[in-house]
C-alpha cells in the first residue's frame, strides 16, 4: 500500500488555483522527486500534504489515512525556508521541536547529542541560532527534521547553502534513511540531485501535474533517436540508418534515420568491422527533460 | 495539552530568560523609588533626600517690616518678632530696607480701618510668589482687632473642630499624604504597563515566529489552538510575575520606610485591593492578548502590525485621559462607566479600587462582564489562528480584522 496517495487535489486562493487537479503515489521506502519551476505550486501541494492548508477538494491519505495528532509525530519536515528561533541557544531550539514531535526531555537530548556530533556542531550547541553560518542553520533544520526518526520525510531543498562536502554527506543521509525503509519526498530544482536520488516523480508546472512515474522509464521515454558510440575505428561518411553524426569528446553521437532500429544500427557497424566499445541509448538528462516539459517543447517524448 | 504545556513552557523560558525582561523588572521598581524619592521628598518645606535639596534648595528669607501709622498695632504676635519687625516710621523701615536687614514693608495707613488699604514695598519684581508671605501680616492685624475678646479671636481663627467618622472601612487614599494621594495614578499607570507589556509581548511572539519561519515547522508539530493556549497562559505567567514583583517590591519599600518617612505610616495597600489587582490583571491581559494574537495571526511581520496595534491600545488610553476625574470622583459617573465597560474596566477598576469603596455590586458586574469578553474574544482568535492564516502572508488591514473576530473572513 502507498504511504501517500494524492488523488485530485485543487486549491486556489482567490482567483488563482494554486494546485489544479494533482494527483500521485508514494511507495514505502523510495526517495520521490515532487519537482516543478518557481510558484509552480510545489509547496502549496506540500502543506496541504502535511494538512497545514486544506484543499478545496480531492483526497489525501498518508499513512493510511487522514492526517492525525499522533501522525504528525511520525513525519519529518524540512521546509524550504527555514524555520528556526534565531535568538534562543542551538541546543535549546532542536531540544523544544524534538520534544513537539513526542520525543522525552531526555531522549530529545540524547538523540540531539549525536547529531549534533554527526554534523560537526557539538561545539556550537551553546551558540544561539542568529550566530551560525547558513549552512549550520541548514544542517540544524535537518536535525528537527530527523530526530524523532520519522516513518515519511519531506525535504524541500535539502542542498540550498551547503558546500560540496555537507551535500554529499546529507545525499547519504537521505539514501540511509531510504536504506531504512523510510519514505522519501524529495523536493528539489537541482535535477542531477533528482537524476542521483529519486526513484520516481512527479513534475508540476503552473498547478497541474505534466509529468509523473519512475525516472529511467521518463527518461527513456524522452530519449528519442540517439545513439552514444564509443569505438577506436574511424567511421566511414554514410552509415546505415544513421542519418548524421557528430564527432564528439572521445566518441560519436549518432542521429539516427527516422523508423530505425537501434539493433540493426549496432548490427550494421559490427558488421562494417568497427571496433564497438560503447554503445549506449543517448539518455537525456532530466535538466533537459525539465525544460522541455517546462516550455512545452515536446520533441521525442 | 502536553504539546499545550510544552508550548507554555518554552515560552515563559525564553520570556523571562530574556534581558530586557529581567531588566524591566529590576529597573522599573529602581526607577520608580529614585523619582518618588526625590519627588516625595521636596514637596515640603525640608526636603528630605540630598537629590531633593539640589532640587528644592530653600531659597534665603529675609524678614519683613511693618510701619503703622494707623494705631491698631499694639502688640506683636508671639514668636513672629523674627519674621515681621515693626518699625516706627517709613524713614526708619526704608533705612533696614537699604541695609539689607529687610526686604520689604507693609504700611497700614491713618485710614486702615476705614478703607482697609494698606501698600507693600519690596525691592524684587515677583508677582507669583511677591505675598506668600501675607500671612503673618493677617494673623498680627486680626489679632490686634479682636485683642479684646480672647473667645472671638479663636472662634475667628478656628471657626470649628471637625471630627470625621466613617460608618464603612476607612478609604485608603488621604489627600493630607504626597503618597497615599498618588495612588490611584500610579495603580492607573502601573496596571497600563503590565498589560499593554504582556499582551505586546503576545503579539511580539507570533510575529516572531512568523518571521523566522518557525511557524511552518510548529503547524506540522501543533495544532494553532495549543500553540495560542500555551503563550497566552505563559506570557500571562510572566506578566503575573512582573506585576507581582513590582506590587511585592513596592509594598517591602513602604514597610521598611515607614519609620523614616511619616507619610507612608498612612498608607495602607490592603490585601483585597492586591487581589482584585490580580484579577482584573488576568483578565484584562486575556482581552488584550487575545486582541493582539488577532492582530499577530493576520499581520505578516510587526512593522505591518502598528495600524491595528494602535487602534487595539486605544480604549486602554481612555482611562489615562481620564486620571484626574477617576483620582478626584471616583465613585462618579464617569469612573462608574469607565470600570464597567470591558476595554478600560481593569485599569479604571483598579484606579477606583486604589481610593475609595466600590460597591460589590459594580466589581461583580465589571468582572462578569470582563470574563465574558475574554472569553468570546479568546474564541474569536482561536478561529483566526488556522494554519493557512498563519502561513498565508496576505496584506493586513482593520476591515479584514474586525471581520476575522467577527468570523466572517
Amino acid at each position: 500500500m502507498s504511504t501517500i496517495q494524492v488523488e485530485n487535489i485543487v486549491k486556489a486562493f482567490g482567483s488563482q488555483r494554486a494546485v489544479d487537479g494533482v494527483s500521485f503515489e508514494v511507495n514505502p521506502g523510495e526517495i520521490f522527486g515532487l519537482l516543478g519551476p518557481n510558484g509552480a505550486g510545489k509547496t502549496t501541494t506540500i502543506r496541504i500534504l502535511l494538512d497545514i492548508f486544506k484543499a478545496d477538494s480531492g483526497r489525501v491519505s498518508i499513512l493510511g489515512g487522514a492526517m492525525t495528532e499522533e501522525k504528525k509525530n511520525r513525519i519529518g519536515y524540512l521546509p524550504e525556508e527555514r524555520g528556526l528561533y534565531q535568538e534562543i541557544k542551538l541546543e535549546q531550539c532542536l531540544t523544544y521541536l524534538a520534544t513537539l514531535k513526542g520525543l522525552s526531555q531526555a531522549e530529545a537530548t540524547r538523540r540531539i547529542n549525536v547529531y549534533l556530533e554527526r554534523f560537526d556542531l557539538a561545539q556550537h550547541r551553546k551558540k544561539k541560532l542568529k550566530e551560525l553560518s547558513k549552512g549550520m542553520q541548514q544542517k540544524a533544520q535537518l536535525i528537527v527534521t530527523l530526530v524523532h526518526e520519522p516513518d515519511v520525510l519531506i525535504i524541500d531543498e535539502p542542498f540550498s547553502a551547503l558546500d560540496p562536502v555537507n551535500t554529499q554527506m546529507v545525499k547519504d543521509l537521505l539514501l540511509e534513511e531510504r536504506g531504512k525503509n523510510r519514505t522519501i519526498v524529495l523536493c528539489t530544482h537541482q535535477m542531477h540531485q533528482v537524476e542521483e536520488l529519486c526513484d520516481r516523480i512527479v513534475l508540476i508546472n503552473q498547478g497541474k501535474s505534466v509529468l509523473y512515474g519512475g525516472l529511467e522509464e521518463i527518461r527513456r521515454r524522452f530519449a528519442g533517436q540517439d545513439l552514444l558510440l564509443r569505438t577506436p575505428t574511424a567511421l566511414p561518411a554514410a552509415l546505415p540508418g544513421v542519418a548524421s553524426y557528430e564527432h564528439t569528446n572521445g566518441g560519436y553521437h549518432l542521429m539516427l534515420s527516422a523508423g530505425s532500429d537501434p539493433q540493426a544500427v549496432l548490427a550494421g557497424l559490427l558488421s562494417a568491422g568497427i571496433t564497438v566499445e560503447q554503445f549506449e541509448i543517448a539518455m537525456p538528462t532530466m535538466d533537459e527533460i525539465f525544460i522541455r516539459v517546462v516550455t512545452g517543447d515536446s520533441s521525442n517524448e | 495539552m502536553e504539546k499545550m504545556l510544552l508550548v507554555l513552557k518554552n515560552e515563559f523560558r525564553v520570556v523571562v530568560l530574556r534581558k530586557s525582561f529581567f531588566l524591566t523588572l529590576i529597573l522599573v521598581p529602581l526607577i520608580g523609588t529614585v523619582i518618588f524619592g526625590i519627588f516625595g521628598s521636596i514637596g515640603g518645606t525640608d526636603p528630605t533626600s540630598a537629590i531633593g535639596r539640589i532640587i528644592s534648595s530653600p531659597e534665603e528669607v529675609k524678614p519683613e517690616g511693618l510701619v503703622d501709622q494707623s494705631g491698631l498695632i499694639q502688640s506683636m504676635l508671639e514668636g513672629m518678632e523674627a519674621d515681621l519687625i515693626q518699625f516706627p516710621d517709613e524713614a526708619a523701615a526704608n533705612q533696614a530696607l537699604q541695609a539689607g536687614q529687610i526686604d520689604s514693608y507693609y504700611i497700614l495707613p491713618p485710614d486702615f480701618l476705614q478703607s482697609g488699604e494698606i501698600t507693600y514695598l519690596r525691592t524684587d519684581f515677583n508677582p507669583l510668589g511677591g505675598m506668600d508671605r501675607s500671612g503673618n501680616l493677617f494673623a498680627v492685624i486680626r489679632h490686634n482687632l479682636l485683642i479684646d475678646d480672647p473667645q472671638l479671636l479663636e472662634r475667628v481663627n478656628q471657626p470649628y473642630n471637625l471630627e470625621v467618622t466613617y460608618t464603612s472601612q476607612q478609604p485608603v487614599r488621604d489627600s493630607g499624604s504626597f503618597l497615599s494621594f498618588m495612588v490611584p495614578y500610579i495603580v492607573t499607570m502601573l496596571f497600563y504597563m503590565v498589560i499593554l507589556t504582556s499582551a505586546s509581548m503576545m503579539l511580539n511572539s507570533i510575529t516572531t515566529e512568523k518571521e523566522n519561519r518557525v511557524m511552518e515547522v510548529l503547524m506540522t508539530s501543533i495544532t494553532p489552538t495549543q500553540m495560542l493556549g500555551g503563550k497566552i497562559i505563559a506570557l500571562g505567567l510572566a506578566g503575573l510575575l512582573q506585576t507581582t514583583v513590582w506590587m511585592g517590591y513596592s509594598y517591602l519599600v513602604m514597610m521598611l520606610s515607614r519609620s523614616s518617612v511619616p507619610e507612608l505610616a498612612t498608607f495602607i495597600i490592603t490585601p483585597s485591593l492586591l487581589v482584585w489587582g490580580m484579577v482584573f490583571f488576568l483578565l484584562g491581559y486575556a482581552v488584550y492578548a487575545a486582541l493582539m494574537s488577532g492582530v499577530g495571526a493576520l499581520v505578516p511581520n510587526l512593522r505591518e502590525a502598528s495600524q491595528a496595534t494602535t487602534i487595539v491600545i486605544i480604549p486602554l488610553v481612555i482611562p489615562l485621559f481620564f486620571i484626574n476625574t477617576l483620582a478626584e470622583k471616583p465613585n462618579g459617573i464617569i469612573s462608574l462607566v469607565l470600570s464597567l465597560f470591558p476595554l478600560t474596566s481593569p485599569i479604571t477598576m483598579m484606579a477606583r479600587l486604589s481610593t475609595a469603596i466600590v460597591p460589590w455590586w459594580q466589581l461583580a458586574i465589571s468582572v462578569a462582564l470582563l470574563a465574558a469578553t475574554a472569553f468570546f474574544l479568546i474564541r474569536a482568535v482561536a478561529g483566526m489562528f488556522r494554519a493557512q492564516r498563519l502561513l498565508s502572508g496576505q496584506t493586513f488591514n482593520l476591515k479584514l480584522f474586525f471581520n476575522a473576530l467577527r468570523g466572517k473572513a
